[in-house]
């Protein structure tokens, strides 16, 4: 029996790690090609393992463009990832606790407005965006990535964090709302804290979207100083002349690591899972 | 100053946001610290460049100029220096702003829309018409009659590739030919020797032989650029947005050769042409013959430099002429791209001296070293042939010496619903490619686009 | 506060909480998005090019889109393929790994990295590269096969066959985001409801369809949704990887509609494509969510 069990383990560890390396395998290739000399990139696609490793790649890919460095693109990005995120979470903790646990009138037809304005492509609003944001003053800044997240217009984290609150047994609220407890107290006290999951959960996918965005920064960002990584990645590609492959795949590899760090850090949170304790309701 | 007002106004407006945020009191808090740092850091790396002038106000950026360019690193790099040393020289900073191609058009586009477009913008052949329909460039013409912008260098006949209906909106930042790129080490194993000036027929002959001898095949009829050779040669060029052709049967031949060329089999198919990027290209990238060309129309003389830098070591890469019925008439000069002035600029004057300055400029040059093709003043491209790199002086050997001597005038910039119409042969020659369209169909499909697009 | 005070009577009710709560969205709503969905709506019945004022046209550009509009319809079609292939695939295969994922051991902290990592090269260059590469005539798909005896040339994206799939593979490859939903919603899960079941007798499979699977029915219809949107609306796969080809079949709405909008000119056209993509995406919702009282399990 024990035997049985063991081999169970071990079939489960070399299947699920089997599988992750394939899982892996194109973003290793990627790590790998950027310690290849940027010509042989192409040549080379299918073999993993450089001839030569060389890390020139990253010195070039960090000197970065005119005179500006990764650093500036890497501080810009972290800047506007990490305010955009924070606003993004708190505005849409506040607002899915509305929807999920308030009933009020025009909340159908408020919904209905959150799903529908997911539903249009983005790269139409492009202009009509550009166009309001220029009245506002706001095209040259970092304003147009950060503040309009404060807001919750991401309709994906609402919804998100609403379908978390649904599963919290509303039990615990009226025995809350018994002992006097307002809305806003319930909120802080009992849904805020439990619902933790999900709030990193879209914490790190908000971070990331954030972190890959570069549409918004190619229309509303002017000044190269403040471009974040994600625009910046771009510039090594052109399709008219020589590219620099391998800068850019150090760099690429390099802009995956807060992304990584972010997950590996917040993830253990969900092993841990608040939410299994202190639910008897 | 203004700058500074700005900054203090948006500061105001955050505030107000953040205020709103109920319970967000802590991101709030960051949020406007973070963002007052920011702004600050910025504005202090910048404030000695603001003394003079301020025209950056157009485009919201801090120098008293603002150009914009796509490329790669080494032109960024390049450019920006040659700014920076114009700074040096006359006190006037320009900011740079730089794209990837096809964001960049994004960008020109919004801001275009939003009438706050760069001062100093690089243009496209293929998109200056819609540019100038629209008024959104300045007519430089007044300029090169009052001298500010010193034109004494230039031909003529590269002063008029900037020439949109009785304006002139752009200076050939470079100028460069159409051309056929070709593996000269395939080539001379086989002891064959490419002439420039060759003619259709003759090219067919050499094609057959080296697909039939090393299994290379070529790239001319796919991705649609052969058609505006042919169509110059056979005196049917596309010039105004109307077709110049009274029915399908007059495209036929066109896309006969096509269908033939497949058939015959010296014609890489489609399957095999990645050309969004110089190092995919067929002609420089492939792991054995049969996924290969040894030659190809995809680019300009001035990529010269690049097929060659991207082709495997041990690899020469040479250009000649794309061969036609009548090559004298197919061959032309073309603007590798334009420096134009936005019409949203609002010091015209100092946009103008800028632009003299990169095209007549010694200092500038030395720096920008003909990056973006031969440049338009002989004197200037004179200079500098001395200090490029050995290949570079090919390509420069190239437009002056074979396109220059033999070639017939550039057709007007594309019409508006050009490129729809572009993407619809590439479609149409891909149909043929694997095989799924005759000619006759083809040349039907095309027109009949064309009809939709502009009428008969 | 007191209690008692008008001011915390009124901001106690259930209703003015509810809307005070939403207040974010509705201001962003109003302040970020209404404005400029509604200039885009305007568009559409325009003749507009971004770079001239629009002129307003009624509805041609919707008519022009049904009756005289070959690419339109294969775009629409290959999006159509594309989403409803991909979509319930990648669910299929987050909510699996999930699944074997939650049970927590000494590496399962490695193996959602693996599992998840993959999507966050999203839409990236170096993405789009390497995708090429990996199914270029000489690359590792190709190598792969002529190890199992297989020994080919073949384009994997020059063919109107498989190039779609080649798409496909990478949405599914990138099931990460979806996984890492279920993943907080299998944690969500209370144990006293297994331990209940363990007392009735139940086994693994009867735990998994009468507690687990019941629970997160809220969370597949919400993967589902929030995928179904996102399959439709793809763009930046296509955009970046086969530019629609070969032969349109490849072609996502998403990048036919942006074409038309920077390239050909056409930004009014491209305006009335996106309202009837949302038309579209708007009643495929509409009709997942009557079905939703059918299989999804109420918490309420």
């Amino acid at each position: 029996m024990k035997g049985k069990k063991r081999i169970t383990t071990v079939l489960y560890h070399v299947l699920v790690f089997g599988f992750g390396l394939l899982m892996l395998y194109p973003l290793f290739w990627m790590f790998m090609s950027s310690f290849k000399e940027s010509g042989t990139i192409f040549t080379t696609a299918s073999q993993i393992i450089p001839d030569k490793f060389i890390i020139t790649n990253y010195f070039n890919g960090w000197k970065g463009f005119a005179g500006i460095s990764f650093s500036t693109f890497f501080k810009n990005s972290l800047f506007i990832s990490i305010v955009a995120t924070a606003g993004t979470l708190a505005s849409s903790a506040l607002v899915a606790y509305g929807f999920s646990r308030c009933q009020f009138r025009g909340k159908k037809i408020l919904f209905a407005a959150m799903l529908a304005s997911m539903m249009l492509p983005g790269q139409i609003l492009m202009v009509p965006q550009y166009l309001w944001y220029q009245k506002l003053g706001w095209v040259g800044g970092f304003l147009p990535l950060i503040v309009p997240y404060c807001f919750a217009i991401q309709g994906f984290f609402v919804y998100l964090m609403m379908n978390f609150i649904n599963g919290i047994p509303r039990d615990l609220d009226e025995a809350a709302k018994i002992d006097g407890c307002s809305y806003y107290g319930i909120f802080a006290r009992i849904i805020l804290p439990l619902m933790s999951p999900a709030i990193i959960t879209g914490g790190i996918f908000s971070f990331m979207w954030r972190w890959d965005d570069f549409m918004s920064a190619l229309l509303y960002i002017n000044d190269a100083e403040k471009y974040p990584v994600s625009l910046a990645l771009k510039l090594f590609a052109d399709p008219g002349s020589s590219s620099d492959y391998g800068a850019m795949f150090a760099m690429a590899t390099l802009s995956l690591v807060p992304i990584v760090i972010i997950f590996f850090v917040f993830q253990r949170y969900l092993v841990d899972g608040i939410a299994t304790s202190g639910l008897k309701g | 100053m203004e700058n500074f007002e700005k900054d203090k106004e948006e500061e105001k407006l955050k505030s107000r946001k953040v205020k709103r945020m109920l319970a967000l009191a802590v991101t709030g808090a960051v949020c406007v610290s973070a963002l007052g740092a920011c702004g600050s850091s910025s504005d202090s790396g910048k404030s000695e460049s603001t003394e003079s002038s301020d025209s950056g106000e157009s485009s919201g950026g801090y120098g008293d100029l603002v150009m914009a360019w796509w490329g790669n690193q080494v032109r960024n790099e390049k450019t920006q220096e040659a700014l920076d040393k114009y700074k040096e020289l006359n006190g006037v900073s320009v900011e740079g702003q730089f794209y990837q191609w096809n964001d960049y058009w994004s960008k020109m586009a919004t801001a275009a829309a939003g009438n706050s477009m760069p001062d100093l913008i690089q243009m496209d052949y293929s998109y200056i018409e819609q540019y100038v329909d629209n008024g959104q460039l300045l007519d430089l013409t007044p300029y090169m009659e009052s001298g500010a912008l010193d034109v004494s260098n230039i031909p003529e006949n590269v002063l008029a590739m900037g020439e949109v209906g009785d304006g002139n909106y752009g200076i050939a930042a470079g100028v460069s030919g159409n051309c056929l790129f070709y593996n000269k080490t395939v080539t001379d194993e086989l002891g064959i020797t490419m002439t420039d000036n060759m003619s259709f027929d003759e090219f067919v002959e050499i094609a057959k032989q080296i697909t039939e001898e090393t299994g290379y095949r070529a790239n001319v009829l796919s991705q649609n650029n052969y058609f505006t050779e042919w169509s110059r040669a056979e005196g049917i060029p596309i010039v105004e947005a109307k077709l110049p052709v009274a029915s399908a049967d007059e495209y036929t031949p066109f896309y006969q050769i096509m269908e033939d060329s497949i058939k015959d089999g010296w014609q890489l198919t489609p399957d095999y042409i990645d050309t969004t990027a110089v190092e995919t290209d067929p002609l420089v990238y492939g792991s054995s013959p049969e996924t290969m060309a040894w030659c190809t129309i995809n680019g300009t003389s001035n990529q010269l430099t690049a097929f060659q830098s991207a082709a495997p070591e041990g690899t020469e890469i040479a250009v000649t002429t794309i061969p036609t019925t009548d090559t004298i008439t197919s061959n032309y000069l073309k603007p590798a791209l334009y420096f134009s002035i936005s019409a949203d600029t609002e010091d015209p004057d100092a946009a103008v001296a800028l632009l003299d300055y990169l095209i007549n400029s010694e200092d500038a040059n030395g720096i920008l070293l003909g990056e973006r093709g031969v440049p338009a003043s002989t004197s200037i491209a004179d200079y500098i042939y001395d200090l490029v790199s050995e290949t570079e002086q090919k390509s420069f050997a190239y437009v002056t010496d074979v396109i220059t001597p033999n070639c017939s005038p550039i057709n007007p910039p594309d019409p508006t619903g050009m490129s729809e119409l572009t993407d619809t042969m590439k479609k149409v020659a891909e149909k043929i490619g694997y095989g799924e369209a005759t000619a006759a169909e083809a040349a039907q499909e095309v027109y009949d686009k064309g009809i939709e697009l502009w009428g008969e | 506060m007191r209690s008692d005070s008008k001011l915390y009577k009124f901001l106690n009710k259930e209703k003015s909480a509810g809307v005070i709560f939403c207040l974010p969205f509705i201001i962003g709503f109003i302040a970020f998005l209404i404005v400029p969905m509604g200039i885009s709506l305007y568009y559409s019945f325009c003749d507009y090019d971004i770079l001239s004022p629009p002129e307003f046209i009624g509805l041609d550009n919707y008519i022009k889109m049904f009756t005289g509009d070959e690419v339109f319809w294969r775009s629409f079609k290959a999006t159509l393929y594309f989403a409803l292939v991909s979509v319930p695939l990648r669910l299929v295969f987050a909510l699996i790994v999930a699944m074997i994922l939650v049970k927590p051991t000494k590496l399962t902290g490695f193996y959602r990295a693996a599992y998840y990592l993959p999507s966050i090269i999203g839409g990236s260059v170096a993405v789009a590269v390497l995708w090429k590469r990996m199914f270029a005539p000489d690359g590792v798909v190709n190598a792969l096969l002529g190890v199992i005896g297989i020994d080919t040339k073949f384009a994997w994206l020059g063919s109107t066959k498989t190039a779609i799939w080649t798409l496909i593979i990478l949405a599914v490859w990138q099931f990460g985001s979806s996984m890492l939903i279920f993943l907080s919603a299998l944690k969500q899960i209370p144990k006293d409801l297994y331990e209940a079941a363990e007392v009735d007798g139940a086994g693994k499979v009867t735990k998994f369809f009468r507690v687990t699977l019941p629970l997160l029915t809220p969370t597949i219809f919400f993967n589902l949704v929030m995928q179904m949107i996102n399959g439709f609306l793809a763009f930046t796969q296509s955009l970046i990887i086969t530019q629609g080809k070969p032969m349109d079949s490849t072609l996502f709405y998403a990048v036919y509609m942006y074409q038309q909008s920077f390239n050909y000119n056409s930004a009014g056209y491209a305006s009335a494509m996106a309202w009837t993509m949302l038309l579209f995406i708007g009643l495929l919702t509409l009709i997942l969510f009557k079905t939703k009282r059918f299989w999804v399990y109420d918490q309420e």
